[in-house]
């Protein structure tokens, strides 16, 4: 029986795509005052984004619970016998504990395998498409994990920030927040490194930003796989792929939303790349 | 979602334990924060032991009413009060039992009564209240929970919900009210440890206890400006700091108001907390030995503690030495101006030596500078002509390893801060810096010192003249008109950011005005006006 593969909302993989995929999404809480969502499910992200910066208080966010894990897990269980959990990075979040709460208590019906990303959006996203195309050429659960664990550390994942504002306040800016404070106006470059948030740079403008995020993945010598986010500017993301598409086939570009729970941190405008650096031989 | 419109005495228990536990995950981040010489090192860990003992008396309390709880754990709290922390929340937590005497259990409003009197308490406690700290935090805390109550809200939950995100608002603006807070880069730790036992309990009210288990609690970031270390900040404090004493008084009848005014003038930070059978005492004296034979004399002495201060002074020193990395490279900037020199400390750079044109600091001024940061790895941004030769100097007389970016503007240094790149190395780093120098075109404004012809211009004495890259281009009758000048001559249409520092003799009104001239004449630009307080120059401006 092939491995079934279960990703969290933050890999930034849209329903549609997961369809496309044959893989199962579990999905983050977002909440605003005393209503909670079920991330992408229960709310949108233009319903989301337009809430985030109307409304006074910052919504907060909460991992899914082990029995969200469960109940995914008893479903697959009827047709498979292996799982691939690959999830957001545990330094960002609790997901990682709750996926392997979850597996503990399913006793023996299932194999299952639960994968830190050490990342999240599409830098976590693309780790997940990676182990899909292994599953596609019959690996089995420890192949499929073994290739996802190794694409951990050839995801890149770059973003362009509007504002810290929104990072800062929810507690989540790590080693970027010498970036704060600026008495500019300054856009931070920020990546995930060692699963949590680190600065890059920082530019003055959304251009200096899209010339920084093409330079990026220009600088890489092969590239396996390309991915654009965008929060609430997807005009600017369709400039960066038409640009991408000089070094990289623009439709092979994954092109997603950066999802509700991180936009809780990115904020409005932000963008995101990233590259998967292909194996070298 | 339904309200919770009461708390018993046995759920205000289990809160409060809840919060203790929760405020112990993150005690060591909340020591971390401590700044010297503001008292006691250890502020996480002194408000984690003073909760855990105000716990260990609120199990053993006979009478499980909400009064009997809370008269429980003031007096655990008094008990086992550690360090200034300590004793302040001991007040707090005095002021709770207070507010919520003879109530078997109690509400919103009884709550935010309760927190009234807890600030006011704490207050009272210490002889001479900071702004800044936890005493404001408490207090902007009460305020913010009165502020739910008269408003109607009578959900015990979303009462507090409100209230902790006040505290935590209050906590990130400390900073701005304490200027070592400020100087440091950090939160009042007593004000963050408030907060966290607040979250902590409201966490626990809302059935978040598995999510407690899993998650820490978050350090508030304050989001000021980082102020840079000044060369002069670096000098030894030679002030003696004396010895930290800190005891419990028990007997009969002790007044801890009489004893406070006779310690009055004994020492500083001095807190006297209590009642007539047991009065906590801290002070910072010189001379502790006259403090204990006077409290001798009024009962007998328990958990008595004198630090040397002076050799926590050293320690700490010596900590943030060992907390400062090393290995990641340090970037120096010379700037003339507060103005100036704020901005370079808000984009990184870790020190600023003063100087720029017509004062260029000599090479043992930077060395200086060098030496005393705290990394091995130093860029330096000399940011004008003439410092240039002093900057290159100084590698040969350290052995840390320098490069000069070769900046010889303002604008031309704060494009090589921003393009610094956090993840490369020392020599990459070097020349990502000095190739962002092509990026901008610096305007500088001055007065000309005496009349003369250059560049086939004509200049009075004291007329405006402006500079583009250094170079000595227009002349006019005022200010604007030079710019325009200047600004005329560049091409403007991929021009992105323009910034405007401000000198110290530009006048406010003129400043708007080109700031506004720009804007109108070029609308794609995006145009940012920056106090500099720049000498000499009046305006410096930077398109890039």
């Amino acid at each position: 029986m092939a491995v079934k593969i279960v990703t969290d909302t933050l890999s930034d993989i849209t329903s549609d795509l997961a369809g496309e995929l044959g893989i199962t999404v579990v999905p983050l809480y977002v909440r605003f005052g005393e209503s909670i969502y079920k991330d992408r499910v229960e709310i949108t992200s233009e319903e989301f984004y337009r809430r985030l910066v109307s409304e006074p208080k910052l919504p907060s966010t909460t991992q899914p619970t082990p029995n969200d894990f469960i109940q995914v897990y008893e479903t697959l269980a009827k047709e498979t016998d292996e799982i691939l959990v690959v999830v957001v990075s545990s330094k960002l979040s609790g997901t990682y504990q709750s996926a392997t709460q979850a597996k503990e208590m399913m006793k023996g019906k299932c194999r299952i395998d639960v994968v830190d990303s050490l990342s999240v959006a599409m830098g976590m996203g693309l780790i997940v498409i990676a182990a899909v195309n292994a599953v596609k050429d019959r690996a089995n659960l420890d192949k499929a994990a073994d290739l996802a664990r190794n694409a951990v550390s050839r995801s890149h994942l770059v973003a362009y920030f509007d504002t810290l504002k929104y990072l800062a306040k929810g507690g989540r800016i790590g080693k970027a927040s010498g970036l704060l404070g600026s008495l500019l106006s300054v856009k931070p470059i920020l990546t995930v490194k060692d699963g949590e948030m680190s600065p890059l740079t920082r530019v003055r403008s959304l251009n200096a930003g899209l010339d920084y995020l093409y330079n990026y993945a220009a600088g890489f010598s092969k590239i396996e796989g390309l991915a654009v986010e965008h929060a609430t500017t997807p005009d600017d993301a369709d400039k960066l792929v038409e640009r991408l598409g000089e070094i990289y086939p623009k439709e092979r570009i994954y092109r997603s939303v950066i999802s509700p729970v991180v936009g809780t941190y990115a904020g409005p405008d932000a963008l995101a790349l990233t590259v998967l650096e292909a194996e070298k031989k | 979602m339904s309200q919770m419109k009461s708390v018993a005495g046995q759920d205000l228990r289990d809160m409060f334990s809840a919060a203790t536990s929760w405020l112990e995950k993150s005690s060591a981040d909340i020591d971390a924060l401590n700044v010297f010489p503001v008292p006691d090192g250890d502020t996480g860990t002194n408000m984690m032991l003073t909760m855990r003992s105000t716990m260990e008396e609120a199990y053993r309390a006979p009478d499980h009413s909400a009064a009997g709880i809370a008269h429980a754990m003031a007096r655990g709290a008094l008990m086992g009060a550690r360090g200034n922390s300590g004793v302040i929340l001991s007040q707090i937590l005095r002021g709770l039992a207070q507010g919520l005497e003879d109530k078997e259990s109690f509400s919103a409003a009884d709550l935010a009564a309760a927190l009234q009197i807890s600030a006011q308490i704490a207050y009272k406690g210490v002889s001479n209240p900071v702004e800044g700290t936890m005493l404001t935090v408490m207090k902007d805390t009460a305020v913010a929970a009165q502020a739910q109550v008269d408003a109607g809200n009578e959900d015990i939950i979303s009462v507090l919900e409100n209230t902790v995100s006040a505290a935590g608002d209050s906590v990130a603006n400390t900073p701005m009210l304490l200027k070592v807070l400020k100087d440091a880069g950090v939160v009042d730790a007593g004000g963050q440890g408030v907060y966290t036992i607040l979250e902590g309990a409201m966490r626990y009210l809302r059935g978040e206890t598995e999510l407690m288990r899993l998650r820490k609690p978050q350090i508030i970031v304050s989001d000021l400006p980082h102020v840079v270390s000044q060369p002069q900040s670096i000098a030894i404090d030679e002030v003696p700091y004396g010895y930290c004493t800190e005891f419990l008084l028990k007997g009969e009848k002790l007044e801890p108001d009489t004893i406070k005014k006779r310690l009055l003038k004994k020492g500083e930070s001095l807190i006297v907390v209590g009642d007539d059978s047991a009065v906590r005492i801290h002070i910072h004296t010189l001379t502790p030995g006259n403090i204990l034979q006077l409290a001798a004399k009024l009962g007998t002495m328990h958990q008595v503690s004198i630090r040397n201060m002076d050799e926590q002074h050293q320690d700490f020193l010596e900590m943030q030495k060992e907390r400062m990395p090393t290995t990641d490279t340090a970037v120096i900037a010379v700037a003339a101006g507060d103005g100036l020199a704020d901005v370079f400390g808000s984009l990184g750079a870790a020190a600023v030596v003063p100087g720029g044109q017509t004062m260029n600091p000599s090479t043992k001024d930077i060395l200086q500078v060098v030496e005393s940061t705290f990394s091995d790895k130093i860029i330096i941004l000399p940011n004008n002509k003439n410092i240039i030769a002093t900057a290159n100097q100084v590698q040969s007389l350290t052995e840390k390893k320098i490069m000069v970016v070769p900046t010889k503007t303002i604008p031309q240094g704060v494009v090589a801060l921003l393009a610094f790149d956090y993840e490369a190395e020392f020599n990459t780093n070097n020349e990502i810096m000095e190739k962002a120098l092509s990026s901008v075109k610096t305007i500088e404004v001055t007065r000309s010192v005496r009349a003369t012809k250059i560049n086939g211009l004509k200049i009075k004495r004291k007329q405006p003249i402006g500079l583009l890259d250094g170079e000595l281009i227009a002349v006019g009758d005022t200010n604007t008109e030079v710019i325009n000048q200047l600004l005329s001559r560049l091409d403007l249409e991929k021009a992105e950011v323009v910034t405007i520092y401000y000198g110290e003799d530009a006048e406010a009104e003129e400043t708007e005005q080109i700031n506004a001239g720009i804007m109108e004449k070029y609308p794609h630009l995006q145009v940012e006006s920056i106090r500099g307080d720049q000498p000499y120059y009046s305006y410096i401006i930077s398109i890039e």
